[in-house]
């Protein structure tokens, strides 16, 4: 025997469509904020600005006014590169020679952090990356001798230099030098 | 019913269904946007004293949820066995931390090659401090007799601490950084020797 009358069981497929397109949206939309995020981060104003496509640029110090990037530490000295591997691989370089902490970390387009190296694990020799895509569309050039080869896993991403300072005026001599041997160009 | 009522129901069945699912759209938003900056505690944590760490923050590993919060929240944070991120937004009282009150934060150095504590206002962006301290770190503490570091958030300066101003209301958020963590640190998080957050004096 059926119950429902016509007119609520409309009702009953509206109200179910209704939370599903809800459910779906939410879920899509905590899929999308942090690819989000970073595309306004590789690609937004800010970065144009700073051309820093396949290329590094160094912010100022971080103070009160720094709102480019949420929760800034103001113990860190950055460096940033947007790096873009459609076009090939990008070469990562820094040899900043500091005694106190300094690490190079890359962020995929979904902002995982996939790569970090500190100067602890440099050891006090100059980095060389070869950042190549996932999966490269064009014949790969030959990897530089001395490279360490990184696969992204997207062919957009973020390069974050961080340079421990904890008197930037005091140390601006040492750490501006120091952090300006980054080099990021697609060769 | 002539053509033109039909015409006006019909009308009025479409405007109605639309009004509806842009509803559902707006619900499905609102709801992504509640989880991520206030339903932290949705994503996996380790709660130590007033202190609240991700340990999937940065990591390749993080959920759906995780990668969103900590895009939203802490953008560009690295992985745990490089950095530790622990959060404060209460005191040990379970009460909300404002920037118009004061604390008093005092504990022992974390086990890890270099630490911070960070003041970050509502906005998760720094206070405007007047005497350009925005942090208490591992070179810039000064240790106690029995080895403890003390600093003071609020707009008011404490005599006999570090003194991080707070100018302004809202919420107070404070961080704390483990750089390079030690594997012990990195295998227990809970282990952590919490900093104590204790507000001082009455605050309205």
């Amino acid at each position: 025997m059926n119950s429902f009358t016509d007119s609520q069981r409309l009702w009953f497929y509206r109200v179910l469509s209704l939370l599903v397109t809800a459910l779906l949206v939410h879920v899509a939309a905590v899929w999308a904020a942090p690819r989000a995020i970073m595309y306004v981060l590789i690609h937004g104003p800010t970065a144009q600005k700073m051309n820093m496509r396949n290329q590094a640029a160094f912010p100022e110090a971080v103070t009160a006014r720094s709102r480019t990037v949420v929760m800034p530490s103001p113990d860190m000295l950055y460096s940033v590169c947007a790096f873009d591997l459609r076009d090939g691989p990008v070469r990562v370089q820094a040899a900043p020679a500091l005694t106190n902490y300094w690490s190079i970390a890359l962020y995929a387009a979904n902002s995982d952090n996939f790569f970090v190296r500190n100067d602890r694990q440099s050891q006090g020799r100059p980095v060389d990356l070869w950042l190549v895509a996932p999966s490269p569309d064009k014949p790969q050039k030959p990897v530089p001798p001395g490279s360490e080869v990184v696969v992204s896993p997207s062919s957009t991403g973020f390069l974050l230099m961080r340079v421990l300072t904890t008197d930037y005026q005091t140390e601006k001599a040492v750490l501006e030098p120091a952090r300006r041997t980054l080099q990021c160009s697609q060769v | 019913m002539s053509t033109k009522g039909h015409w006006s129901a019909r009308a009025r069945r479409v405007a109605t269904g639309a009004a509806l699912y842009l509803g559902a759209v707006a619900v499905g938003l609102g709801s992504a946007w509640w989880v991520l900056k206030k339903a932290s505690w949705l994503n996996p944590s380790v709660e130590v004293g007033a202190w609240r760490a991700n340990m999937h923050a940065g990591s390749q590993d993080a959920g759906l949820y995780t990668r969103a919060t900590i895009a939203v929240n802490a953008l560009l944070a690295l992985g745990r066995d490089e950095t530790m991120y622990f959060v404060a937004t209460r005191d040990d009282a379970g009460q909300t931390l404002r920037a118009q009150c004061n604390y008093r934060i005092t504990g022992v150095p974390p086990q890890a090659r270099w630490w911070s504590i960070t003041a970050y206002a509502q906005d998760l962006f720094l206070f405007d401090a007047p005497n350009g301290h925005y942090s208490l770190n591992g070179t810039t503490a000064v240790l106690d007799a029995a080895g403890r570091f003390s600093l003071s958030t609020g707009p008011v300066e404490q005599t006999g601490t570090f003194w991080l101003p707070t100018p302004g209301t809202g919420a107070l958020i404070l961080t704390l950084r483990l750089y390079n963590p030690a594997p012990s640190l990195q295998a227990a998080p809970q282990s952590l020797v919490a900093p104590a957050v204790q507000q001082l004096g009455s605050c309205t």
